[in-house]
C-alpha cells in the first residue's frame, strides 16, 4: 500500500502529517511493506501567538 | 519519486511548489526560503545580534538552526512556563539543542522568578490559557531583547501560523490587527524589533527540515492549546490546501503584497499613547502593564484562598 493510500484510509490530511520510517521521511508514493514500522508524525502546532 | 533537482530518490513531495526533494535539496530549499524572506522583508543585516525565542518545538529550533547556518550571531531564550511535564520536556529539548551546538541559551523560569505558572495565571486572570501564556511570553521576550541590547527578536512563526492568524483577523474584521500583521515590526516606544524568518515555510516543511537535519524537537502539542481557535483555523486552511495546493501561501503572502498596506493607517490610529509601567518600567498604555497585573492577580494570596 502506498503512503498516500494509507493516509487516505486513515482520513488524515497530508498537509497535517509526515510519515517517518526508520528515522527517514517517506514520500506519498512510497510503497509500505507489511512488516514496516512507521510513525505518522503530526506537524500542526499552535497556541499563543 | 525523484528529487526535482538531482533526480536522486526523493524524501518528500511539496505539492504547492510542484517539487520533490531529497535530503540535501530539502535542507537547501528551507534555508533558501528563509534567506529569501530575510531579503524580501528586509528583516536582518548580516552583523545583527539576534535573540531567538525558543520553545523546544520544531519551528523555534529550526529557525535558530537555519540562522546560525546562515552566519547570524543568534542567542536562544527559553521561557519556562510551568506547564507540568510538557514544560520539563520542552526545556530538555531546548537545552540539548543548545549544548550539542555550543550555542548560548538564556533561560527564564516563570514559576521560580514570578511565583506563578500558566494554569494558575490563567485562572487568576480569568484569561484563556493561551492568552495568559502569550502575554507572559511576549513581555519576557521583549524585556530580554531590550535588556540584552539585541538588534532583533526572532520568533518561529511559520506560514501556517500567519495564515491562521490572518484568517481569524479577516473573519472578525480586526482591521487594526490586519494593519500590524507583518513579518517585521520595527522597534518603537521601548519594544524591540521583531522578525519572523519562517513566514515562507509551511509547518510540514519545517517539521521535515527538523527530521532531516537531525533536530530532536518536542513533538507533543501543548496540553493547554488543545481545541483552541488557532488550531481550528489551521484545520480549515489545511482542508483548503489539500484541494488547492498553494492556497495558504497565496492567502498570506498575497495579503502582504496586495492588501496589508490598506490597513496601515488604522493600525497607526489605533496605537495607544504609551507611558511606562510603574512597576517594571516596560512600555504600557496604563499605569501598570498587563503583565504586572497578571503577576499580581496570580500571586495574590487572598485570591488563591477564594
Amino acid at each position: 500500500m502506498s503512503v498516500a493510500k494509507l493516509l487516505n484510509r486513515l482520513e488524515l490530511n497530508r498537509e497535517a502529517v509526515l510519515l517517518v520510517r526508520n528515522g527517514t521521511l517517506v514520500p506519498g508514493d512510497a510503497q509500505l511493506e507489511d512488516d514496516d514500522v512507521v510513525e505518522i508524525r503530526p506537524v500542526v502546532s499552535g497556541g499563543a501567538t | 519519486m525523484k528529487c526535482t533537482v538531482c533526480r536522486e530518490p526523493a524524501l518528500i513531495d511539496l505539492r504547492r511548489h510542484n517539487s520533490n526533494f531529497c535530503a540535501e535539496h530539502l535542507l537547501r530549499f528551507c534555508r533558501d526560503q528563509v534567506r529569501r524572506a530575510i531579503e524580501e522583508f528586509d528583516m536582518l543585516r548580516p552583523a545583527d545580534r539576534v535573540l531567538v525565542a525558543v520553545s523546544g518545538g520544531k519551528d523555534s529550533l529550526a529557525v535558530w538552526d537555519i540562522l546560525v547556518g546562515l552566519g547570524y550571531d543568534a542567542t536562544g531564550l527559553y521561557v519556562g512556563l510551568g506547564i507540568g511535564d510538557y514544560s520539563d520536556t520542552s526545556a530538555d529539548h531546548a537545552r540539548r539543542f543548545a549544548t550539542e551546538r555550543g550555542l548560548e541559551l538564556i533561560t527564564v523560569d516563570v514559576p521560580e522568578t514570578y511565583g506563578y505558572d500558566i494554569p494558575e495565571g490563567s485562572r487568576a486572570a480569568r484569561r484563556a490559557p493561551c492568552s495568559a501564556c502569550g502575554l507572559t511570553k511576549r513581555h519576557l521576550f521583549d524585556q530580554a531583547a531590550v535588556d540584552g541590547g539585541f538588534d532583533a527578536l526572532v520568533t518561529g512563526h511559520n506560514l501556517d501560523d500567519e495564515a491562521a492568524v490572518l484568517l481569524g483577523n479577516v473573519l472578525h474584521w480586526q482591521t487594526e490587527y490586519l494593519g500590524r500583521q507583518h513579518p517585521v515590526l520595527e522597534a518603537r516606544d521601548g519594544f524591540p524589533r521583531k522578525v519572523k524568518p519562517l513566514v515562507r515555510l509551511g509547518e510540514r516543511e519545517v517539521a521535515a527540515y527538523c527530521i532531516t537535519a537531525g533536530i530532536d524537537y518536542i513533538v507533543d502539542e501543548c496540553p493547554m492549546a488543545v481545541g483552541n481557535k488557532h488550531l481550528g483555523y489551521k484545520e480549515v486552511l489545511n482542508a483548503l490546501e489539500a484541494g488547492s495546493p498553494g492556497a495558504k501561501a497565496d492567502f498570506y503572502l498575497g495579503f502582504l503584497r496586495k492588501a496589508a498596506a490598506a490597513f496601515g493607517a488604522e493600525a497607526e490610529a489605533g496605537r495607544a499613547a504609551l507611558g511606562t509601567c510603574n512597576r517594571c518600567g516596560a512600555p504600557s498604555s496604563s499605569d501598570t502593564c498587563a503583565f504586572c497585573r497578571l503577576v499580581e492577580r496570580a500571586t495574590d494570596p487572598e485570591r488563591s484562598r477564594r
